[in-house]
């Protein structure tokens, strides 16, 4: 295993952004850190990279022990969300920095940075200085720079998360591709569930300093732990106690007297092609059920409207403070 | 911009142009032409006399040294304010700027209470050491020191600030070494702040007048630097050599600005 993360623990004051997390990430994946701000995830990426130390706990690198190493000692590549380019320096030196730093052959480093640059489709701008890149070329610099060294594990926070959305994108799906083609262990920190999903092998959910989380974009998906993990993962309500996904909610004009709960339409609101409905129930529980517009219009429910509702069969449900998931 | 009319305009120019015209380049132009009114020979004359030469010498001496001991420590401080967190960060902040706020001839004074041969707190050892700082050259580049310390440190604090620890983290994670994450990136980022610090400096400690007149005895062709032979020379009625210093010692300060408007552009693109 590339990344053993035992017991880490690290305060700020007496704020806990990580609490005895125990973490084991697998050699040549890409693997999310995923949560929302402020919950640990970047503390935790900073660590394994040497560039904060942890309270208590230890972190092991392709089983050599890192915990007390510098991080210029541990053979990492670091990206940053603010790309963090030398701005006094080319393009291509910069890309050479790291090996420069080893005393490689001048030759050896000049062929290594053109493919580099190749590689991030950067090759046309060797010669640039930083400040004449967009965001995402210079994000791309900073990765090519941090693949340079050969790091054992590549470490990535919020690489896109400064970034318009539609670079963002691109660049989601020429990472996911890069690491297809250089196969590096590789570790990002997100907040976006939609980027995790969509790139990672492997995601980690951290909220709150604690590992919620650990499978798969399917299990995360399907088989959530808990409340935490299905709510960020995706859009919930709550029917009857219960979590559940808005368009997995069944909304019918007769009851069938399979246990379904009396409510009435209190809102209805179009959202391009799908509607949202807010129903609430006899109890006051309010509950957003989503649909398309034609299904509506077959029902033909509208505001005021008596319906009554129900989860629809396969339907990822989790008890609502913590618990088992249970398929209904 | 707002739209201000004509007149308006140009009384704004006058008043600005007047305003530096007669606190500077008259008075400043005056002593050129005073140094000048009969042609070099003044000038000449004045640059023959070994007791001129030797000022002239100590004066660029001592700045040198100054200068030089306030870059390394101005650079080394400014890191450690702006990069550590230490208990006492605010008190040694406020203390660097003291040499702004405090007279020049207070500095002197209390270089001299410290570093005296016969009751200072360190003056009679120094003195057994055969090692004199009073009425000496260390004397004269302590006081230099002192008044020029907050001018390299002001420059580069506010741009580490602004650079932040990004690069330098990016840098350490690619295998550079401390020293080495120095001397390629953070001393290339705030070169222009040292250039500057440096060049503030320079004019600063050539120029000091008060605290170095308090720890020199003004021997001519020993202690006694350019700044302090004008005043003799003028006090002695030796006016003309005196505007011939004092040209001399404005010569240099438009050195230095002329060293950065003609370094800054090329580089800065």
């Amino acid at each position: 295993m590339s990344i053993d993360i035992t017991g880490v623990t690290k305060k700020f004051g007496d704020f806990v952004a990580l609490d005895n997390v125990n973490v084991t990430i697998p050699t040549g994946q890409l693997t999310a850190l995923l949560g929302p701000s402020g919950g640990g995830k970047s503390t935790l990426l900073r660590i394994i990279a040497g560039l904060d130390s942890a309270d208590e706990g230890s972190i092991s690198i392709e089983g050599a022990d890192a915990t007390k190493l510098p991080p210029q000692k541990r053979n990492v590549g670091f990206v940053f969300q603010h790309y963090a380019v030398f701005k006094h320096m080319t393009v291509a030196k910069n890309v050479a920095f790291g090996l420069e730093i080893r005393k490689r052959p001048k030759a050896e480093v000049q062929r290594r940075v053109e493919e580099l640059l190749d590689l991030v489709h950067l090759s046309q701008f060797s010669h640039r200085m930083p400040s004449q890149l967009s965001g995402g070329q210079r994000q791309r610099m900073a990765l090519a720079r941090a693949l340079a060294v050969e790091p054992t594990v590549l470490l990535l926070d919020e690489p896109f998360g400064a970034l318009d959305a539609k670079v963002r994108k691109e660049l989601r799906d020429w990472l996911r591709r890069l690491h297809d083609e250089v196969h590096v262990t590789t570790v990002f920190v997100t907040h976006d569930q939609e980027e995790a999903l969509e790139v990672a092998d492997e995601i980690v959910v951290i909220n709150e300093g604690r590992v919620e989380q650990i499978g798969s974009p399917e299990q995360l998906y399907d088989e959530p732990a808990n409340d935490f993990v299905m709510g960020f993962l995706g859009e919930v309500t709550t029917l009857g106690g219960v979590v559940v996904r808005p368009h997995d909610v069944e909304v019918a004009l007769q009851p069938s007297g399979n246990g379904e709960v009396a409510a009435t339409v209190t809102r209805v609101l179009r959202v391009g092609f799908e509607v949202r409905l807010t129903v609430t129930t006899e109890t006051g529980e309010e509950v957003i059920v989503t649909m398309t517009r034609s299904h509506l219009r077959q029902l033909g429910a509208d505001e005021g409207t008596k319906v009554w509702l129900s989860i629809s069969k396969g339907a990822i449900t989790v008890a609502r403070s913590g618990g088992v998931p249970a398929t209904v | 911009m707002v739209e201000v009319s004509t007149p308006t305009r140009w009384a704004l120019r006058l008043l600005a142009v007047g305003y530096v015209f007669f606190l500077v380049a008259w008075p400043t132009g005056l002593l050129a032409f005073r140094t000048f009114e009969e042609g070099t020979a003044n000038l000449l004359d004045t640059l023959r006399e070994p007791d001129v030469q030797a000022a002239l010498q100590l004066t660029g001496k001592v700045a040198l040294l100054a200068v030089l001991i306030n870059l390394l420590f101005g650079v080394t401080i400014s890191i450690l304010l702006v990069r550590y967190e230490f208990p006492g960060k605010r008190l040694l902040s406020a203390l660097i700027d003291l040499p702004l706020s405090v007279s020049p001839v207070v500095v002197g004074l209390a270089l001299v209470l410290v570093y005296n041969s016969r009751d200072g707190w360190f003056g009679p050892t120094l003195e057994e050491n055969s090692v004199q700082v009073i009425f000496s050259t260390p004397g004269l580049v302590m006081a230099t020191t002192f008044v020029a310390l907050p001018l390299v440190i002001r420059e580069i604090v506010p741009v580490l600030t602004e650079i932040g620890d990004d690069q330098e983290q990016a840098a350490r994670s690619l295998g550079a070494s401390a020293p080495q994450t120095f001397w390629r990136i953070t001393l290339p980022s705030i070169k222009w702040a040292v250039v500057y610090g440096v060049v503030l400096a320079t004019a600063r400690s050539v120029g000091e007048f008060g605290a170095v007149k308090v720890v020199s005895n003004n021997i001519s062709g020993k202690t006694q630097t350019a700044t302090l032979m004008v005043e003799e020379k003028y006090q002695n009625f030796a006016q003309d050599q005196a505007y011939a210093i004092a040209f001399l010692l404005v010569l240099v300060s438009i050195a230095c600005l002329v060293t950065v408007a003609l370094l800054r552009p090329k580089t800065e693109e």
